[in-house]
């Protein structure tokens, strides 16, 4: 009786969206720790070693050092939108895990049109960037909100065509039944048929994550952080935490779509309520491709980044819409 | 009435700039106007401590200024009160990438007026060294590069190159980076006790890791070319015209080595190849710094194959007096000529002595190139001239 209050609705929600900050912030502090360990792999050295046992606290004392930082903001900064800038970079990157299915019925909202919430989510972290780098008033910031914005709208486009092939194959926006539609081994899961997709998806999804080689917005070597200059402190830990969520949420959606949620590779390693284990592998796999590509290619420039994502995504994404769409009229019995 | 400070600065932003203070209107038809963008002299990509003033319209930059002087340490007043040998370790900290050409041109110049035999052995030793430090020098360059258009391992890579050098100097001369090892007359001392055998050793090593750890990993990335082919491209005529020197000037294609064509000490006797390339852009001079590194190896087999044997210094006597009058020594460097000129007035300190940097001359390749680039663009043109902050400053 007394755990039936926790399932109505209201109260059940603020439990779920408690749950899912703890997940992003946790997950956060785990990539950073994973980022700096994959780097020290690539680079052949031993990376944090020194803070727990084989470095594993170096995120907890990471944390702490933020906190005890004092935030400081340009005197010249519009401070109201300086502040909220951090927030409205976080909160869609958090807010998008609520429709994630970690395990059969583990999801926190089933939304029937959670590929659409996903999609107008991503599209509000653009607004943090343009707030963060116009509030800071300094022209670094502004080039790197400028950049930002114009490589989030762009690439919210091939983004949402890779999607649509998907949503065809499975004939749902929610994400629950695409993970159901993609059951039974890893030949039924949709980066098969839907390949160039997957890759046009995984590069759009770089570059809405803002990770190398697409982190123009940051942009370290020329404008030296950009639109995140002027932060310090917590302020600036949230923008990470911002970045690592986004990361992880990029992959989180990726598996999802294209490799089968938390679908077992094969039907006999099915571990029932406890398939959040092949979830978790397939998406710190993901994880581990983003970083592994961002400690080996350089950035690209941003000609080049408009170029790559008009004329080569958004037509490659068109044209394999339009074969899956003439496969499905013409092999109906196939889908 | 404005103070001599800001109007120092006003005549250093420019016109436009004087015009803006005064208050005139500088919009275009479309009521835009540019953004004026001041990089440095403390950013993480300007090799030290340089500044430059911009003028950019959108990502474009149409104009560049760069202001340097932020680490000016009076090398060459220094140098008029100390005695002979004793400006050795001031060349040092010049170039402190390649601080063993630095002292082998101030050598060369005052051993000129000393009139002074070198032996041969001294004289392999230093181009040994100096080739040495070229490798030293040039590897990092290409991880900087990398560095610039955001990869971030290449230049670990790098370091663990010239970590490794590092230990060969500091077997040889006792110090990692400023070294004091050219001396006037010779070298300090000769190599020590099977130290040409780890010479060779570390250079097959060298030659074996190489084409994996630069070329494969550089060359064949699509982004490295997109970001480097045609950037900062000029023709030999206006290099030749800037009066740039080393890669900046091979790079277009102009085959000019001081090593070659003013040979100097134990380079007469070695057999290598000035290594150009015709594209005259970023990627050619990475592919330059690529051959330099290969041609270095090369001389450095020739050198310990036959390695003379001997004294390492000349005799001259405790106090050096050089006759009056002036002496020029010109090394290549590896970012192009260095050359020293010390005048004597046949006392025990110099009269004057000049540093010509490689770096402070072909800096102007950033007033005349970035215009028209954009503004990520700057970074690799700075990898491609490889300026030092300590050498373009003295």
């Amino acid at each position: 009786m007394s755990l039936d209050i926790l399932n109505q609705e209201p109260i059940r929600f603020l439990l779920s969206f408690g749950v899912v900050l703890f997940l992003v912030l946790n997950l956060a502090a785990i990539f950073t720790m994973a980022e700096r360990k994959v780097s020290a792999y690539i680079h052949l050295r031993f990376g944090p070693n020194r803070v727990g046992p084989r470095g594993l606290l170096q995120p907890a004392a990471d944390v702490f050092k933020l906190f005890t930082k004092e935030n400081l903001a340009p005197s010249r900064a519009d401070i109201w939108v300086f502040l909220a800038a951090p927030i409205a970079m976080f909160l869609p990157a958090a807010l998008v895990w609520l429709v994630v299915p970690f395990a059969p019925n583990a999801v926190i909202a089933d939304l029937n049109v959670a590929i659409v919430f996903f999609i107008a989510m991503t599209s509000i972290g653009a607004l943090g960037l343009i707030m963060a780098g116009y509030g800071s008033r300094s022209s670094f910031s502004l080039l790197g909100a400028l950049r930002g914005a114009a490589q989030m709208i762009s690439y919210e486009v091939p983004l949402i065509l890779s999607l649509l092939g998907v949503i065809m194959l499975s004939g749902s926006l929610s994400l629950v039944d695409v993970v159901n539609a993609q059951a039974g081994g890893f030949w039924h899961w949709y980066f098969l048929p839907q390949l160039p997709m997957f890759v046009v998806f995984y590069i759009a999804g770089l570059a809405e994550a803002r990770r190398v080689p697409f982190d123009l917005p940051e942009g370290e070597s020329e404008i030296v952080g950009g639109f995140m200059v002027e932060y310090s402190g917590m302020t600036w830990a949230l923008i990470q935490a911002a970045e690592f969520a986004s990361m992880g949420l990029i992959s989180a959606i990726t598996v999802t779509l294209f490799f089968g949620g938390w679908q077992p590779p094969f039907e006999f390693l099915d571990l029932g309520n406890f398939n959040w284990f092949w979830f978790g592998l397939k998406t710190s796999i993901l994880v581990f491709t983003f970083q592994w590509v961002r400690w080996s290619l350089p950035r690209l420039r941003m000609d080049q980044l408009m170029d790559l994502g008009w004329k080569i995504l958004v037509p490659a994404s068109l044209i394999w819409l339009f074969v899956t769409a003439g496969a499905m009229l013409l092999l109906p019995s196939v889908f | 009435m404005l103070s001599e400070e800001r109007r120092t600065e006003q005549v250093s932003l420019g016109s436009r700039a004087s015009a803006r203070l005064a208050g005139s209107d500088i919009r275009d038809e479309f009521g835009l106007e540019t953004l004026d963008m001041n990089m440095g002299p403390q950013h993480p990509a300007m090799h030290g401590l340089l500044r430059l003033i911009l003028e950019l319209d959108g990502e474009t930059v149409v104009r560049c200024d760069p202001v340097m002087g932020y680490l000016h340490r009076s090398k060459e007043k220094i140098s008029e009160n100390r005695m002979y040998p004793a400006v050795v370790p001031i060349t040092d900290r010049i170039d402190y990438m390649n601080n063993i050409a630095m002292e082998y041109g101030y050598c060369l110049a005052v051993e000129k007026l000393l009139d002074v035999e070198i032996t041969p052995r001294a004289d392999a030793i230093r181009a040994l060294m100096n080739e040495f430090g070229r490798i030293m020098s040039h590897i990092p360059s290409v991880g900087f590069l990398m560095l610039e258009l955001g990869a971030f391992t290449p230049i670990l890579y790098a370091f663990r190159e010239r970590e490794r050098i590092q230990s060969i100097f500091e077997a040889v001369t006792g110090a990692r980076m400023m070294f004091h090892y050219i001396r006037i007359g010779g070298v300090k001392a000769d190599l020590p006790e099977g130290m040409p055998e780890k010479m060779w050793e570390y250079i097959e090593g060298l030659e074996s890791r190489f084409d994996n750890d630069f070329v494969d990993l550089i060359e064949g990335n699509e982004i490295f070319r997109a970001r480097t082919r045609g950037v900062g491209k000029m023709t030999p005529e206006k290099a030749l015209e800037m009066g740039l020197t080393g890669v900046p000037l091979r790079c277009t294609g102009v085959p000019f080595d001081v090593r070659k064509h003013y040979p100097y000490g134990w380079y007469k006797n070695l057999d290598f190849d000035v290594v150009t390339d015709a594209a005259g852009d970023v990627e050619g001079s990475y592919r330059c710094r690529i051959g330099e590194v290969r041609q270095s190896i090369r001389m450095i087999k020739q050198i310990l194959e036959n390695l003379p044997e001997g004294e390492v210094m000349a005799d001259m006597g405790r106090r050096l007096r050089p006759r009056e009058g002036d002496g020029i020594g010109r090394v290549e460097s590896a970012r192009g000529e260095y050359a020293v000129h010390v005048v004597s007035d046949g006392s025990d300190t110099p009269y004057r002595v000049h540093y010509r940097t490689p770096c402070t001359v072909n800096m102007q390749l950033l007033q005349e190139i970035v215009p028209g680039h954009y503004l990520p663009d700057i970074m690799p043109i700075m990898g491609l001239i490889d300026p030092v902050s300590g050498a373009w400053d003295k």
